[in-house]
């Protein structure tokens, strides 16, 4: 190599530095990211209760049988919560999550007050099927605070099985 | 005026067998533990396809029976055989138990929706894959990788990078839905997984062939190369899974076929580059580059550089795909393309200009090396072989006039050729640059070899 000229390995291993230097941008943005919607320090100690999840009836709109945690793929079902444990001057929401994260049922934002003749949260069918998408499923009733849930009261998770 | 610059040796350890074995062979066997690992929970968690032992058990045992057999014969050799016997009967018997473990790992991926369904999609992904993998390999235009290694790189990516991942994903996804909120920061923890569990699962196997094929892994084209092939390899058995998957949860609506072809062309032809081969290919540059960089300080700087673009770039794409939601019709189609080149697009471009700066690095030192060479007057390499060897497109052309004239067999005798003298080339390049662990007696058995190519392939 001549005296004076770069090494083309150098080159490389400096535009190598510069993208990994890109790369700890983005991780650091998915960490800020992380803490702004999970912030630990806001919890409150306050626990809902979720009385259970049952086999529902959505022309009736009730409940029928026992708790259960596995489903199958054509059966209805739905949790239910007790807002009454929940002091009123809280902001809550109770959702249902199917497997890949989409909402598929949801009560509030509101006072827990406001629920209190909305206690059955049913699992609606995706649009277009005619079954619910079979994995496991999370019921989280949230405590919202400035227009984002940042702490979860009670937690259940349900099993939709395949066949 | 022109002189060689001082510099340290990237690999000052001459003879006897380098630590990197040692390091390899700690890495394997931590590999090993964690693929027995996942087979015992497994069978402990998840023995829903009971057939699967027996059917693949079946080549174990015969595997292991040879093993067997090889075995007692090296006790008839004399001491000196003895060990090369042994050494096959170990192999063998390390295959019988990674095939153990490996397929019948491989078996949960496409077990939901069928053997047929699983063996359609498996039909369907090979064309693309292989077609990736031979673009990948193309484009190493100076020195075409073995094709053995880079199909033992795909087999790594689509088999053990897989198996390693998958307890590991779950374990963090069972966790995650049980402590925190749903949203966006689950779907970041989730994301941080992915990203970082499936490019180390991945980036092991470009590690190891750097710590034990380093004759056939020159520098960050190299890298690039097995690194891609790697992610193509885990692209595939991907592929598979959430085409079987998403078959089965779409089947009772009579959208099984639908949902599973459009997997198939998210992954197989509008992500089978910008995806788990670009993020991959970024762990191989890391290596490719400190392959070539003479102190330890800098190699490890940039094989972590490496990972950590990998996982950024992965991470970026799993995180905050959902920030780019597809709509339906004509439109959505169009943001589906959109969302994969605006979101891994970048990646890509990044790993193609060192491609590029890395191909264009390697031919002027091979073009340097050729020129020296034949400047020996050894006849190894004629000054009139320089402008030709230095061009893919001159090699072709050179290839095609043997072939005019003499036919097949002169059009693979002149590859052949040329092949070895750019291995010449390449083993000079690192010899200046003090990179080379081997002896200099194996650089004149090349020049032996390749003057009796030349004596072959004349015409």
């Amino acid at each position: 190599m001549a005296v004076g000229q770069r090494d083309p390995v150098v080159t490389l291993y400096r535009t190598l530095l510069v993208c990994a230097a890109v790369g700890i941008v983005i991780l650091a943005a998915g960490l800020a990211e992380f803490f702004y919607f999970e912030p630990f320090a806001q919890s409150s100690g306050l626990h809902a209760r979720i009385t259970g999840v049952y086999a529902y009836d959505p022309v009736t709109h009730q409940t029928s049988g026992p708790d259960r945690s596995t489903f199958l793929r054509t059966e209805q079902f739905a949790a239910t919560v007790d807002w009454s444990t929940l002091p009123a001057n809280i902001t809550v929401q109770a959702i249902w999550y199917d497997s890949f994260s989409n909402v598929v049922g949801q009560v509030g934002p509101a006072k827990p007050a406001d629920l209190a003749n909305q206690a059955t949260v049913p699992v609606e069918l995706p649009q277009g099927l005619s079954y619910h998408l079979p994995g496991q499923y999370v019921f989280a009733v949230e405590r919202d605070q400035g227009g984002q849930p940042v702490e979860v009261l009670a937690r259940r998770l349900v099993e939709v099985e395949r066949t | 005026m022109s002189a060689v610059a001082p510099r340290r040796s990237a690999n000052p350890r001459p003879h006897g067998r380098p630590a990197r074995y040692r390091l390899a062979a700690l890495i394997a066997a931590i590999v090993v533990i964690v693929m027995v690992a996942n087979s015992l929970l497994d069978y402990v968690f998840l023995d829903t396809i009971p057939g699967r032992t027996s059917l693949f058990g079946l080549v174990a045992v015969v595997l292991v029976a040879v093993a067997t057999f090889v075995f007692v014969r090296a006790f008839e050799r004399d001491p000196a055989q003895r060990t090369r016997y042994l050494v096959r009967a170990a192999v063998l018997l390390g295959i019988a138990a990674l095939l153990w473990l490996l397929v019948s790992d491989a078996f949960l991926f496409a077990s939901s929706a069928g053997p047929v369904v699983a063996v359609v999609s498996t039909a369907a992904c090979i064309p693309t894959t292989a077609f990736g993998l031979f673009v990948i390999r193309r484009i190493d235009r100076n020195e075409k990788e073995p094709w053995r290694l880079v199909l033992v790189a795909a087999a790594w990516g689509a088999l053990v990078a897989t198996s390693l991942v998958i307890w590991g994903e779950s374990f963090w996804e069972q966790i995650a839905v049980r402590t925190l909120v749903p949203g966006p920061g689950l779907d970041a923890t989730q994301a941080f997984s992915a990203g970082l569990l499936e490019e180390l699962g991945k980036g092991t196997a470009v590690l190891l062939l750097f710590l034990v094929m380093r004759n056939e892994f020159d520098d960050v084209v190299d890298g690039i190369v097995y690194g891609a092939a790697v992610g193509l390899g885990f692209n595939f058995m991907e592929s598979l899974t959430y085409m079987t998957n998403l078959y089965a949860i779409f089947d009772p609506a009579g959208a099984g076929p639908i949902a599973a072809g459009f997997q198939w062309y998210a992954r197989q032809v509008l992500g089978l580059f910008m995806g788990h081969a670009t993020y991959t290919a970024f762990v191989g540059a890391g290596i490719g580059i400190a392959r070539q960089l003479p102190n330890r300080r800098s190699k490890v700087l940039a094989i972590v550089a490496g990972f950590v673009i990998a996982i950024a770039a992965h991470f970026s794409w799993d995180a905050w795909l959902n920030f780019f939601p597809i709509g339906g019709g004509l439109l959505g189609l169009a943001g589906i393309h959109l969302r994969t080149i605006l979101m891994t697009g970048p990646f890509t471009t990044v790993v193609i200009v060192l491609l590029i700066l890395g191909l264009r690095s390697e031919s002027t030192a091979l073009s340097a090396q050729l020129r020296k060479e034949a400047a020996t007057g050894a006849g190894v390499v004629v000054p009139e072989e320089v402008d030709i060897l230095r061009s893919p497109w001159r090699r072709f052309r050179e290839r095609l006039r043997a072939l005019d004239r003499r036919g097949i067999g002169a059009y693979v005798r002149l590859a052949r050729l040329q092949a070895a003298q750019l291995d010449l080339a390449m083993e000079r390049w690192h010899r200046e640059r003090q990179e080379l662990d081997e002896p200099l007696e194996a650089e004149d058995e090349l020049r032996r070899k390749i003057l009796v190519l030349r004596q072959l392939a004349a015409f």
